[in-house]
């Protein structure tokens, strides 16, 4: 689930017209998402409020052992009008939803700088632990961001860090440097798009594609339409002399394509001899699959991961909590069998679809689909499983005004103590 | 004197080896292991070869059935080896994220994507040198402490011994990673498998002012006198007490009060400005008293029922203990012809001062103890002097010669030095009668701890080495209690033959009279090379030779 801080901020970058996935930090979000979600650890409490709309704070406690907390403050220099933040009226598909599709590239700055320009101000400190933690993004012209985090910690060396990164955005390439105080590293990433709807509309191979897809529509529908990232990183630590560096690419289609919305990653880390590849398919309106592969050529090490996410429009809990009568007018054993039934379904005809045309059968998926009562998606279940046996279980979703995570942790390999962790989340904004 | 240790048998036995390793391994992944490591430590090889280390006896403190003192020098460089596997994270930008919070991780995309290597270490041609305090107690098990920093060189060799930079480090890493395990944690290791040797039912009891002190090394309970460590050892650490016992220590003096300094700065001073004012020290805690307290608390002689604690009365009656190291053995001569209260200095210089005094004393009926001991002494000067000690210390008055032939060769030469003597004393009968008059009222075992004695000591010590003996005044009041230390052993064995007939250490003392000439001869050597060793271990004396 995303930080309600963090939902702010999005929602920060989204009045502002900034494309937070246009980052090569970013590649590979999709399947990060979807592989490596946090799982909850303990009992958590968040009460957040969206004040007015350049004011919104999160206060949060926590319990498991000993009693924890924080408290956070944002304030936005644009107002955040739109943004929906009370707990019992925001959607959750932006909000659980871990696949993303691609934004649209901003080529064209045609609006005026005004619009672009904002600040953020972020603050949170931990209780017990005397933690704060600092964060300024500045917006200065449509292409350039810049963000200066900081951690005060005495735990830490120094006793904190600050982190200082510049984004220069031009919608077709996206550079970004940074710089910590920690280890005096330094980094730059830089990020490249083509094909799709990146390519300048000059360029012959979209011409083809605009040929094509004016020309021929069901060749287009055919045709897997999307738009290719390369990119790369460099980061060296001036004090501790350490350098890292990878080169990355993406293949993601674009929203624009009728077919499965699927994202496709490869990472290579040429020092350290790694190889990462992901795959990501949004496998229709319910259900969403991720794998990914590691492997190292120098010590032949691999690792594999699994991940999946069901969306419900059943309440969650709904046997046992009674929800709403709508819910127990159907017969419980088509809800019970329902949704299995028809997110296997659902995929087999997309894949089927992907062969030949499928439009009808995918209208026809929508319908039995709709035929459930609730509208609104209603909880996810997102599981995980990789090489060493250890399985993450999230359930995500609503109650009343009441967003919860409750998640496990549970190890195959050892079955005495399988439950590593169990944490349940639970907040409400208004 | 020489012990016969059985090296092989030890290293032949296969199934030590096996007992070694899993104890060494197990110990190894106990803590929390620094994110490079990603993978258990195992000890593949262990071996403690075949040359033994030497082991040398510098001084042997106290010895008795149940207890014992002593302080030996070990040298190793033997073919022990020992061998580790496990594996590192060779990514140096992984390790640098484990550490680092996430609100500020950088959050590289693949650039830290991990690489682990298998890695071997391989310790070798250890080179030990060290000296080790050794505390055997039945009651309170067996305390060993390092004096400096045992690990001298070590030869570390792993899979990256090409690349230079990561050889520098792991070498680096490891010396200071055995270094901290040999000061502080083997000496903790070993109480407490002595306490679950000797005394398992003391375990629990000594368990917790151990883990409140963090210094299992340094027994607070035991017996009082611990040498220096254990002085400064609450509130120091090993590492600390290994810098101070090296070079003198500048970092002792933060230990104390910056009043106090002064004060004593210029105490000392005084012996060369001629001044006779000399401050007075508040709340400080002299040898002398602490001396009261460990008998009681030892209890070889009851004090008042033996003939033996009329001295130790008297001795703790007379609040102004003079001591002269130097003037001592010009004044010897004096000393028997002046047998009631009259003090050496007196005799020899400041007469005026010295005839003070002793009204003064003679009001209160005080008997002086006159200690002129100073440590190393070569034999003969030692029962030389001791015999001219028994002589006053037949009388009321406990007097104690000097002992110590270098100080004083060191020291008569330095003229002023008998002057400063009475300017010294004179405000030393206020500065320590006061106290000696509290401490003779309880006689009882509650003064404060031992370590504000040493606070002065430790705090002359730099002094000390800088002018040739100007502390000596301030060091002498202690000086009767701290006789127990280096050549204590045969003077006070020859004072306690005429008068404490009731000591019950009377077996020891024999052993230890043979003995004394090889220890004095070897603690001279030993102060000769090392003076500031030995200048730090004299600040607190033994119990068992204070009782007399």
């Amino acid at each position: 689930m995303r930080e309600f801080m963090d939902h702010i901020t999005n929602s920060f970058f989204e009045a502002t017209r900034w494309n937070r996935d246009n980052s090569y930090s970013e590649l590979n979000a999709t399947t990060n998402d979807l592989l490596n979600f946090t799982l909850p650890y303990g009992l958590r409490l968040n009460l957040s409020a969206l004040a007015t709309p350049h004011f919104c704070t999160s206060y949060q406690l926590g319990a498991f052992g000993s009693v924890d907390g924080s408290i956070a403050y944002l304030y936005s220099s644009v107002p955040l009008h739109g943004v929906v933040a009370q707990s019992d009226r925001i959607p959750l598909l932006p909000l659980l939803r871990s696949y993303r599709p691609l934004k649209e590239l901003r080529l064209d700055a045609t609006d005026s700088p005004a619009s672009h320009s904002g600040t953020l101000l972020y603050g949170c400190m931990y209780l017990p632990r005397s933690t704060l933690q600092a964060r300024v993004i500045r917006r200065f012209t449509p292409e350039l961001q810049a963000q200066v985090s900081a951690v005060s910690s005495e735990d830490l060396r120094n006793g904190g860090t600050v982190l200082a990164s510049a984004h220069f955005d031009k919608g077709i390439y996206n550079v970004e440097g940074l710089a910590s105080t920690d280890g005096g590293l330094l980094g730059l990433r830089g990020l490249y798009s083509f094909g799709g709807d990146a390519s300048p509309a000059g360029l012959p191979l979209t011409d083809t594609a605009e040929v094509s897809g004016n020309g021929a529509a069901a060749l287009e529908k055919e045709r897997i339409y999307g738009r290719f990232s390369v990119g790369g990183e460099l980061y060296y630590g001036t004090l501790n002399k350490s350098a890292g560096m990878s080169v990355g690419g993406r293949f993601a289609t674009l929203p624009a394509y009728s077919g499965t919305p699927l994202t496709a990653t490869l990472t290579i880390n040429p020092l350290m001899g790694n190889i990462s590849a992901s795959y990501a398919v949004l496998g229709g309106e319910h259900c969403t699959l991720a794998t990914m592969m590691d492997f190292n050529v120098y010590s032949y090490e691999s690792d594999w991961k699994v991940g999946m996410e069901l969306w419900s429009k059943r309440r969650p809990g709904g046997f046992l909590l009674g929800a709403g009568p709508e819910t127990r007018g159907s017969s419980p054993l088509t809800d019970a069998d329902d949704p299995s039934r028809w997110k296997s379904r659902s995929f087999q005809a997309k894949m089927e679809w992907r062969l030949d045309d499928a439009v009808p059968e995918d209208a026809g998926r929508e319908e039995t689909g709709c035929m459930t009562p609730a509208d609104e998606h209603l909880g996810v279940l997102k599981a995980r499983l990789d090489q060493h046996g250890r399985i993450g279980l999230l359930w995500e979703g609503r109650i009343k005004s009441l967003i919860f995570s409750l998640g496990a942790g549970i190890d195959l390999r050892r079955l005495d103590q399988s439950f590593q962790s169990v944490g349940l989340n639970i907040r409400y904004s208004s | 004197m020489a012990f016969n240790f059985n090296w092989s048998p030890l290293t032949a036995d296969e199934k030590f080896y096996e007992k070694a390793r899993d104890l060494l391994t197990a110990a190894l992944n106990k803590s929390p292991k620094p994110p490079i490591i990603v993978d258990d430590i195992l000890v593949t090889e262990f071996n403690l070869g075949s040359v033994p280390p030497e082991l040398e006896i510098l001084e042997i403190g106290d010895i008795a059935e149940d207890r014992f003192r002593g302080i030996f020098k070990m040298c190793y460089s033997g073919d022990a080896f020992l061998t580790l596997k496990t594996r590192v994270q060779a990514n140096p930008l992984n390790t640098y994220l484990c550490s680092k919070p996430d609100f500020t991780s950088p959050q590289p995309l693949a650039a830290a994507s991990g690489l682990t290597i298998p890695l071997q270490i391989t310790l070798s041609e250890i080179k030990l040198s060290a000296f080790i305090i050794l505390v055997f107690s039945k009651q309170k098990g067996l305390t060993l402490v390092f004096r400096n920093d045992p690990l001298e060189s070590l030869k570390v060799s792993s899979t990256f011994d090409s690349i230079q930079f990561v050889r520098d480090y792991l070498q680096r890493t490891i010396e200071g990673k055995l270094r901290d395990l040999m000061m502080d944690e083997l000496p903790a290791i070993i109480h407490r498998l002595s306490l679950q040797l000797w005394c398992p039912d003391q375990l629990p009891k000594e368990e917790d002012p151990f883990k409140e002190d963090r210094e299992p090394a340094v027994d607070p309970l035991a017996s009082p006198p611990l040498d220096a460590v254990d002085a400064e050892g609450h509130l120091l650490d090993q590492s600390e007490i290994a810098a101070i016992s090296l070079d003198g220590g500048p970092e002792v003096q933060s230990l104390f009060s910056q009043k106090n300094m002064v004060r004593l700065a210029t105490l000392t001073d005084t012996n060369r400005t001629l001044s006779l004012y000399s401050p007075s020290i508040k709340d400080v805690m002299f040898r002398a008293w602490a001396g009261v307290t460990d008998r009681v608390d030892t209890g070889h002689n009851s004090p008042l029922a033996t003939p033996s604690l009329a001295r130790s009365h008297s001795f703790h009656g007379s609040a102004t203990t003079y001591t002269f190291s130097d003037a001592g053995s010009q004044e010897h001569g004096h000393l028997p012809a002046r047998p009631s209260l009259v003090s050496l200095n007196s005799a020899t210089t400041g007469l005026t001062l010295g005839s003070g005094r002793n009204s003064k004393s003679g009001r209160k009926k005080k008997n002086r103890v006159v200690n002129l001991r100073k440590k190393a002494a070569t034999s003969g000067t030692v029962s030389e002097t001791v015999s001219e000690a028994d002589e006053p210390s037949s009388d009321s008055a406990s007097i104690q010669a000097p002992m110590s032939e270098p100080l004083m060769s060191t020291a008569i030469p330095e003229d002023p030095e008998p002057e400063v003597i009475p300017t010294t004393s004179s405000p030393g009968k206020v500065r320590f009668r006061s106290p000696a008059e509290q401490s003779r009222s309880p006689l009882s075992p509650s003064v404060f701890g031992q370590q504000q004695p040493s606070a002065p000591i430790t705090l002359e010590q730099p002094k000390t080495t800088s002018s040739s003996k100007p502390p000596i005044p301030e060091q002498e009041p202690e000086r009767p209690v701290r006789t127990a230390d280096s050549k204590a052993p045969t003077s006070w064995e020859k004072r306690a033959g005429p008068e404490s007939d009731t000591s019950s250490v009377i077996l020891e003392q024999a052993w230890i009279m043979k003995m004394a000439g090889e220890i004095a001869r070897r603690v001279y050597d030993e102060k000769r090379r090392n003076p500031g060793f030995w200048e730090e271990r004299d600040e607190i004396p033994p119990p068992a030779y204070e009782a007399r």
